[in-house]
C-alpha cells in the first residue's frame, strides 16, 4: 500500500512517501519560505525522485494539529485536496502523536512540546513498552503554561526525553528544573519528520483501516471566542446579583 | 460528459478571501453550471464583524463540501475541467490561504492548469458573467468593504487607476456607522433597510471632494460628522431618528460616489461604466446612477446581487479570460492579503 505524508504544523514543512510500514522518501525544508509555497513542489519533486506517480497512490495522510492554526488548514486543505481528486481515503493524525516516534526504542517517557506562544506549549506525555506497535499516551494532548508543565514533569520523579520544534530555545530551563533526569535529542530528529509521520500514519490505518473525516486539532479556541465567552460569564454573574 | 466538445472551456472557481466559502463551474465564460456560497455571517454577527480566525476555521470546514457540491451540481468531475481558477488575494489571509492551497493540490492532483485571480479584478469580472457585448473601453466603479476604486478599463487585464480612498473604504464606513447605529453587521443592507423609513434630507453631513478635478476619495470626514452628531446629541439628551441618520449617511455616500463617477465619465469620455463589488447592490447608488448617466449617455452595468458580494462564479469568471491568454499560476502561488490592482 503506497500512501504520501503532509505535516505542516509547525514552521517544517515535512513531505514523505511510504510504503506499508517503511519509509520510501522524505522531504524536510526548515527554511523562511512559507508552506503555502513549497508544498506541491516538494510533493512533485519528491515522487519524480521516487519515480511514483499519483495515479500509484492509495492513501494520504495528514497531520492535523496541534500546532500553527493556519499551518494545520494548509496541510489539511493539500491534503483534502489531493485526496478529493484521486478518490482516495485520508487519515488524520495528531502530531505529537507522530512526535513520539521520534522516540522509539527509548526508555525514558517521550514528551513532545511545540510552541503554542504565550508562555504555553502543546504537548503530551508517551512512553514506549518494549516491542510495542505504538506508544501509550500517559498525559493527553493539552495547551500547557511552561512553568506548570515543568512542575508537574519534576514530581513525576522519571527521565524524559523532550522532542518538538520548542526544544532548542527551552532547553536551558528544561535542565533548571529537571536536571539530569532531562534528555535532549538534537534538533535533526526532535523536529517534525515524514518519517514520524509515516509511521503514524500508518499505525492509525492499521487501526482504522478506511479513510476519515478530517477536521484540524487545533486544542485552543480563538481569541475573539475566548474573549466572547468571558463577557457573557461576566453578563450572566451579573445578572444573577 | 465533455469529452465530444474539446472546444469547451470548463472552469472551477474558488472564493475563500473573507467570510464566504464559494465554489462555481463556469463553461465558456458565460454558462454558470453551478454556483454553491456558504455564508459565514451568522456566524461573525455576534462579534459584530468578521474575525479572521474564526473565518479560517469556518473555511477549513467547509471548503471541500462546498468544491464538492459544485462539481456535483455540475454533474461534472475533476477529470472535465479545463483549469481551476482561485481568489489570491486582496483578503484575510488565513482565509486566503485555505482557497489557495486546497485549490492548488487539486489542480496538481487533476492535471489541469492553475490560475491565480485578484479578487478585485475579479469583482469587475464580475459583469460580464451577464453582458455578453462589453465594448472596451470601460469605466469601472468598485465599491466594497475594504475598496474604493475609480479603474479605467481598456482592454482585458488592462487596468488604470484613476482614483481611490485616502482613507475608509465607501463600505467600511457604512459598516461603522451601522454599528453605532446599532444596526448590526453587514451593514451595508442594514442601512440601506432602515434608511426607507428615513428622511435623506434630515442631516447634512459634509460631502468630501478633496481638491478640485479629484478622483479620490475619502469617507472619514463624513463618518466622523455622524458620529460626532450623534455624540453631542447624547450629551444633550436627545434621540435622533436612526432612520433619519441612516438615510442622509446613505444619501452623503452616494452623492460623492455618483460625482466622483461623473467626473471620471467627463474625463475619459468612456460610454459604459460597470459597478462593481458588494456596495454596488445597493439600490439608491444604482438608481441615482441609472437615472444621471442615461442623460449622458452614458451605459450603466452592473451584476446582479448575487454576483457583487464575494462569490465563486466572479473568480470563474475572470479565470476564464486569463485562461484564453494562457495566464496560469506557478505550483508556488502564494496567498497576497495586500494585492493591489495593477
Amino acid at each position: 500500500m503506497k500512501y504520501l505524508t503532509i505535516d505542516t504544523t509547525t514552521k517544517v514543512t515535512a513531505v514523505a512517501l511510504g510504503e506499508d510500514r517503511r519509509l520510501v522518501g522524505e522531504g524536510f525544508l526548515n527554511t523562511t519560505k512559507t508552506h503555502s509555497e513549497r508544498i506541491i513542489p516538494m510533493l512533485d519533486q519528491l515522487l519524480t525522485a521516487a519515480d511514483w506517480t499519483l495515479q500509484e497512490l492509495d492513501m494520504i495522510g495528514v497531520v492535523r494539529g496541534p500546532g500553527s492554526f493556519t499551518g494545520i488548514r494548509i496541510g489539511i486543505a493539500t491534503a483534502q485536496g489531493l485526496a478529493q481528486v484521486l478518490k482516495l481515503p485520508l487519515i488524520a493524525v495528531v502530531s505529537l502523536d507522530a512526535l513520539a516516534w521520534a522516540g522509539k526504542g527509548r526508555v525514558e517517557d517521550i514528551v513532545p512540546i511545540l510552541d503554542a506562544r504565550k508562555n504555553e506549549w502543546y504537548t503530551a506525555r508517551y512512553n514506549w513498552t518494549r516491542g510495542a506497535e505504538k506508544a501509550d499516551c500517559l498525559t493527553p494532548p493539552q495547551a500547557m503554561p511552561i512553568g506548570k508543565w515543568l512542575e508537574y514533569l519534576k514530581g513525576l520523579d522519571r527521565s524524559i526525553c523532550f522532542v518538538g520544534d520548542a526544544v532548542e530555545k527551552a532547553k536551558g530551563r528544561i535542565e533548571e528544573v529537571l536536571g539530569e533526569r532531562a534528555v535532549i535529542l538534537p534538533e535533526y530528529i526532535s523536529l517534525p519528520r515524514g518519517a514520524y509521520a509515516v509511521s503514524a500514519v500508518w499505525q492509525r490505518w492499521q487501526e482504522t483501516g478506511e479513510g476519515e473525516q478530517v477536521e484540524p486539532y487545533y486544542i485552543r479556541f480563538s481569541e475573539a471566542e475566548v474573549n466572547w465567552a468571558k463577557k457573557e460569564e461576566a453578563r450572566r454573574s451579573e445578572g444573577h446579583e | 460528459m465533455m469529452e465530444s466538445q474539446k472546444s469547451n472551456v470548463v472552469i472551477l472557481g474558488i472564493e475563500t478571501s473573507c467570510d464566504e466559502t464559494s465554489a462555481a463551474v463556469l463553461l465558456n465564460g458565460r454558462d454558470l453550471r453551478s454556483h454553491v456560497i456558504s455564508s459565514q455571517i451568522t456566524t461573525h454577527q455576534k462579534y459584530g464583524g468578521v474575525v479572521p480566525e474564526i473565518a479560517s476555521r469556518e473555511h477549513s470546514l467547509h471548503f471541500q463540501p462546498v468544491v464538492q457540491q459544485a462539481l456535483n451540481e455540475a454533474k461534472l468531475t475533476f477529470r472535465d475541467l479545463s483549469a481551476i481558477a482561485v481568489t489570491y488575494g486582496p483578503g484575510l489571509v488565513g482565509s486566503l490561504l485555505v482557497g489557495v492551497s486546497g485549490a492548488k493540490a487539486m489542480a496538481y492532483a487533476a492535471g489541469v492548469p492553475l490560475i491565480g485571480i485578484n479578487h478585485l479584478e475579479a469583482h469587475i469580472y464580475a459583469n460580464f458573467l451577464e453582458h455578453q457585448d462589453l465594448k472596451f473601453p470601460l469605466l469601472a466603479l468598485l465599491v466594497s468593504g475594504g475598496h474604493t476604486h475609480l479603474i479605467l478599463f481598456e482592454a482585458h487585464g488592462q487596468y488604470t487607476v484613476l482614483g481611490h480612498t485616502r482613507d475608509d473604504a465607501a463600505g467600511e464606513a457604512l459598516d461603522k456607522v451601522a454599528r453605532t447605529l446599532g444596526l448590526g453587521y453587514p451593514g451595508g443592507p442594514q442601512i440601506q433597510r432602515i434608511a426607507q423609513e428615513g428622511d435623506a434630507q434630515a442631516f447634512n453631513f459634509p460631502r468630501a471632494m478633496l481638491e478640485p478635478g479629484s478622483l479620490d476619495f475619502s469617507f472619514s470626514g463624513m463618518k466622523s460628522a455622524v458620529l460626532n452628531t450623534l455624540n453631542s446629541a447624547r450629551m444633550r439628551g436627545e434621540t435622533l431618528s436612526v432612520p433619519d441618520i441612516a438615510a442622509s449617511f446613505q444619501q452623503a455616500v452616494v452623492d460623492v460616489l455618483v460625482r466622483k463617477a461623473l467626473l471620471a465619465i467627463k474625463e475619459t469620455r468612456v460610454k459604459t461604466l460597470l459597478l462593481a463589488g458588494g456596495v454596488a447592490a445597493n439600490r439608491l447608488l444604482r438608481e441615482t446612477l441609472d437615472h444621471k448617466l442615461a442623460e449622458k449617455g452614458v451605459c450603466l452595468v452592473y451584476p446582479s446581487p448575487i454576483f457583487c458580494t464575494d462569490n465563486g462564479a466572479m473568480i470563474a469568471t475572470a479565470g476564464y479570460y486569463h485562461y484564453l491568454k494562457g495566464d496560469f499560476a506557478p505550483w508556488t502561488l502564494n496567498a497576497v492579503p495586500g494585492l493591489g490592482l495593477v
